[in-house]
């Protein structure tokens, strides 16, 4: 039952996730890949403007209703406090905050001050995912990050004193240089700032990206895989004696304090996308908007929408999504759910590669739900193909029909 | 019937790029055999893939009426192909002539293929002409070249033709060539009819189209003739020459070329090089008729991504109807399933009738690793050809292995003989002689393994010589060679599609080398996986794929499911096209890179 607001078989749902893009930044981080640009001396005021019309058009007109919102970018809070607050209120007037269980708003080290933090707190707000990804300078340097380890403490007290209880910390290893000593060292800081959930994402190198260049370029030598393994190894360790539980490949909370709105993600529920590049995936059917700002403005100008790609969610589809989504989870992939989605019961289209990825020690399941063991959490990837690529459905069995 | 002292059989043989496509476009035109309007570029070249390669595979032909003092012959052209794999086209092409116009670009000068070509001319007993080519161009030296043409070919360079296919100088000159010096076939117009099958071709709507050269006497529509060394007759439904389209005549007589419909359904009914007779008062002069064409080269083709085994068979099968000069027969390999073992005339021809297979018969094929034909004396003294690794016997019964030798002249500008020496050494190569063409240019010839010059040989011979060498080669024999089978195993496996033979004393560097490669295909698995080159049970190299410990995206929100999905479901199709052995998961590019040298 814990999938609220999501029906039967390809699922009508009535709730939904608002995600609101915000695509600016104080300055690009060499490893990033969202769509953001530096903020500058931008007027920021005429793609606010958009976003407020794309929230006023799409939220009442998707027929969900919203159940979690997550502001992110980019940087949402580095934008003029006006306009923030205008976004706030555009978001206020077309949601039920009422029935909204959790409002996120992403933010950076040293770019919320008491002003903004009160305006957030009074605007609903009842979480902030702070990016503090690292303790150590020289790391931090490396990310091309702006802020300092000693720009942390502050904010995260800032927040707090303006009535902000639930705080994620965004933590980065694998990063060039680092040693499982820095690594622990920055676990320990976070820790210690008593943030409830904290997300730890091994460092990945985007196509196109400045810090990908520096790989090729041989300007940058990685971090080794195993001291990479080893990293994650020690993360769910550490965390856990905290009192984290790990319950997503790379995030971890205090009991109760999970992600709602990531949840919805990873439960392959419904989500309203606002914002440029922004994706949503309601009534069975996945967008995408344009990702540039002046296309984005131009477009919702003309039309209040701004899609360029749209994709039917069909079964197959359907299929790689739930693997691809639930399996990152702890509590792993809905033997019921997915029957009810799919009309075919995981075990029986998985037979042949769950035999043998339980054989080698990465997989395992019981009469509720097929998850992947701590070893198998590490090579997901493989084993998420592994499972596609060998299941009935890959070859020529057709799937029984179901009524949509 | 044209009297046989104004016919003239002739064919041009060149290096490739020599413009001996342009030439004929040029000779066609000027002949008013093809109108200039309607002259694609190099008319000849008909097949697509020649095109695209630049060469001329599939011998083609045409018939010139030309007018010289007053009289009006008939010049019989007959292209041939430029490249060395075809060399058993060229002689068959050959046969058919009296005259060959050796052409030679005056800026270039004699390459290895001109050698080649001229000698195969020569064996032939053609009458020869020396045409400098491309005097247009600013760079040409067409004296110093004829003078170089002398001393290479032995061809008189005083009765040197100077041309350029370009603007058509010296065409005239040609022609007048072509008709004093060649001399006009000899043969009885009134005798028992023999006539020789140089060529033939399906044609989907009127079944085989033969191509012939007649000796003696005549026949035309309604003939019953005899394919003698099939022993089958048929009736002649058309006779004809091609201008260059087929086009129909009353009859063909001694001494012309041209070529016959008898409602012949498939090619493995024809035999090149067969005599045609009458049924009614056949010749008793059967002609030798050709050597079947030698395959030098071998390989597997297995049915590649989306292609059934029985697809590729039938693609295949259809090929082989239109182009006899490969063969093939199924075999069947552990990690690659069902397939085709083929053995082809060179390198080239392997590349060509892959695409062709792969364009035409719209099949995805994949190739292993190319193999030459070696010969087993056993311990019986039976002897024995094998085409691949995996047919050798145990080695307990075998006496002695022998490798193909080949003899290969390389042209190359004289500094860089050190070089060409050093490459050649390393390829088992023994020198034969070394002549100098002029102070600057050098003729090497050497004997080869054919092995050892298979795969990048002669793209070596191209940067050691700043792209200005050229190589030729021909089968010499088989000689005794200190070769052992190599085995590789990936994680204790035994791979049979990757063994291959070679000479002890390389076993070590190319197992090594192989190994470098396969550990570049092979992902990384969740375990450790050895892989192993060995000699006759022994471990002669060695390389580990680490297992992987890592291999997860740290970030999968709403905005990257799309992405993440499609990264998944390529993988999956990667997956698919994994062959396992031993646990371990091999993409099929690994068969036919490893072997694939680069470097
Ligand atoms: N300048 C000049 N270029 C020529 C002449 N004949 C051919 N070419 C060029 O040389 C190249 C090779 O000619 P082609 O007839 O295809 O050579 P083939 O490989 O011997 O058939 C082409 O780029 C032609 O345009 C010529 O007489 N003069
Ligand atoms: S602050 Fe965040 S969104 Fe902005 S560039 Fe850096 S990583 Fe990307």
């Amino acid at each position: 039952m814990p999938h609220a607001g999501q029906s039967t078989s390809l699922g009508i749902a009535s709730r939904a996730g608002l995600y609101v893009h915000v695509p600016f930044c104080d300055s690009k981080c060499g490893y990033c890949d969202f769509y953001s640009v530096a903020i500058k001396d931008r007027d920021t005021s005429p793609l606010i403007d958009a976003l407020i019309r794309e929230i006023g058009v799409r939220v009442p007109d998707s027929g969900y209703e919203i159940q979690t919102i997550f502001f992110g970018g980019g940087t949402p809070t580095v934008i003029p406090i006006e306009q923030l607050g205008a976004l706030l209120a555009a978001t206020r007037d077309a949601v039920d905050l009422s029935k909204v269980v959790e409002f996120t708003v992403e933010a950076n080290p040293a770019t919320v001050n008491d002003a903004k933090a009160e305006l957030l707190v009074r605007s609903g707000v009842t979480r902030v995912s702070m990016g503090a990804q690292s303790f150590i300078p020289s790391e931090l340097a490396s990310l091309e990050r702006l802020h300092s380890p000693d720009d942390i403490p502050p904010s995260v007290a800032t927040l707090r004193r303006h009535g902000i209880k639930q705080l994620n910390l965004d933590l980065i290893f694998g990063v060039p240089g680092q040693t499982l000593d820095t690594w622990r060292e920055s676990l320990r800081r976070a820790i210690e700032l008593k943030p409830n959930h904290i997300a730890c994402y091994g460092l990945t190198y985007e196509p196109g990206t400045r810090l990908t260049a520096q790989r090729e370029t041989g300007r940058l030598q990685s971090c080794d895989e195993d001291l990479e393994a080893e990293m994650f190894e020690c993360t769910v360790e550490v965390l856990a004696a905290a009192g984290f539980h790990q319950y997503e490949i790379s995030n971890f909370a205090k009991p109760g304090c999970e992600c709602r709105h990531n949840l919805l993600y990873w439960r392959n529920e419904p989500y309203i996308g606002i914002g440029p590049s922004a994706a949503g995936c309601i009534h069975n059917r996945r967008y995408k908007n344009v990702s540039d700002i002046g296309g984005y403005v131009r477009m919702i100008g003309a039309s209040g929408l701004a899609e360029i790609e749209s994709e039917a969610i069909d079964r197959e589809t359907l299929i790689h999504e739930l693997v691809l989504m639930q399996l990152r989870l702890n509590e792993g992939l809905d033997l019921r759910l997915f029957r009810e989605r799919t009309g075919v019961d995981p075990r029986e289209l998985f037979a042949e590669p769950l035999g043998q990825l339980s054989s080698s020690g990465l997989i395992e399941w019981d009469d509720a739900a097929i998850r992947l063991t701590r070893r198998g959490r590490l090579l997901a990837n493989h084993v998420m193909a592994e499972l596609v690529a060998g299941s009935a459905v890959s070859g020529d069995v057709a799937l029984p029909v179901i009524a949509a | 019937m044209t009297d046989l002292r104004l016919i003239r059989n002739f064919s041009i043989v060149a290096h490739i790029d020599h413009g001996k496509s342009t030439l004929a476009d040029r000779i066609l035109e000027s002949t008013g055999v093809v109108a200039r309007r309607d002259m694609r570029e190099q008319f000849l070249d008909d097949m697509d893939l020649e095109r695209e390669m630049g060469i001329t595979i599939k011998a083609n032909r045409c018939t010139c009426p030309y007018t010289y003092k007053g009289e009006t012959y008939m010049l019989n052209l007959i292209d041939t192909p430029g490249h060395v794999d075809f060399h058993y086209e060229v002689s068959r092409a050959l046969a058919a002539c009296e005259g060959v116009l050796v052409l030679v670009d005056a800026t270039q000068g004699v390459q290895a293929q001109t050698v080649a070509n001229a000698y195969a001319a020569l064996e032939v007993g053609c009458d020869m002409i020396l045409v400098i080519n491309k005097i247009d161009l600013p760079a040409a030296r067409p004296e110093d070249i004829a003078l170089e043409a002398e001393q290479v070919l032995g061809l008189d360079s005083s009765g040197a033709i100077f041309t350029s296919g370009k603007t058509g100088l010296g065409l005239d000159e040609l022609f007048a060539a072509i008709i004093e010096k060649i001399r006009p076939p000899a043969g009885d117009p009134d005798g028992k009819l023999k006539a020789l099958i140089y060529d033939a071709k399906p044609d989907v709507h009127r079944g085989v189209i033969c191509h012939t050269r007649v000796y003696d006497g005549s026949f035309k529509r309604g003939d019953k003739i005899e394919l003698m060394a099939a022993g089958r007759d048929y009736i002649i439904t058309e006779v004809g020459k091609c201008r260059p389209k087929p086009t129909a005549a009353e009859v063909l007589g001694a001494g012309e070329v041209g070529y016959f419909l008898a409602g012949i359904k498939t090619i493995a009914d024809v035999s090149i090089g067969d005599t045609v007779t009458l049924s009614s008062d056949p010749t008793d002069q059967r002609m030798p008729g050709y050597q079947p064409p030698q395959q030098m080269v071998f390989c597997d083709f297995y049915p590649g991504i989306g292609t059934t085994t029985d697809q590729l068979r039938e693609a295949m099968e259809k090929l082989w109807l239109n182009d006899s000069s490969f063969t093939y027969s199924t075999v069947g390999s552990d990690a690659l399933g069902i397939g085709f073992r083929c053995g082809f005339l060179g390198l080239l021809h392997m590349r060509i009738i892959q695409e062709r297979l792969e364009r035409e018969g719209n099949v995805s094929v994949v190739q292993t690793a190319p193999t030459v034909t070696y010969e087993i004396l056993l311990t019986d003294g039976a002897t024995q050809k094998i085409e691949s690794p995996s047919e050798l016997p145990d080695i307990s019964g075998v006496e002695e292995i022998r490798e193909p030798f080949v003899t290969a002249q390389m042209i190359v500008p004289a500094d860089s003989v050190g070089q060409i020496m050093q490459l050649s050494m390393e390829r088992r190569g023994r020198q034969v002689k070394t002549e100098y063409l002029s102070s600057t240019r050098v003729m090497m010839t050497y004997d080869f393994p054919l092995a050892e010059i298979l795969y990048d040989f002669y793209d070596k011979l191209k940067s050691c010589t700043k792209g200005y060498g050229t190589a030729d080669y021909h089968l010499k024999n088989y000689e005794v060679g200190d070769m052992v089978k190599m085995d590789i195993l990936v994680n204790g496996m035994p791979v049979d599609a990757l063994s291959v033979i070679v000479h002890r004393d390389k076993a070590a560097y190319r197992g090594r080398r192989l190994l470098e490669r396969l550990k570049k295909e092979i992902d990384r698995h969740q375990f450790e996986i050895p892989l192993q080159a060995a000699v006759g049970g022994k471990i002669i190299a060695r390389e580990t794929i680490k297992a992987f410990r890592k291999d997860v995206t740290a970030k999968c929100y709403g905005g990257d499911i799309t992405r993440k999905r499609k990264l998944l479901e390529k993988q999956k199709e990667g997956k698919k096209r994994m062959r396992t052995v031993g646990n371990v998961s091999i993409p099929q590019e690994a068969f036919m890179s490893i072997l694939d040298p680069e470097d």
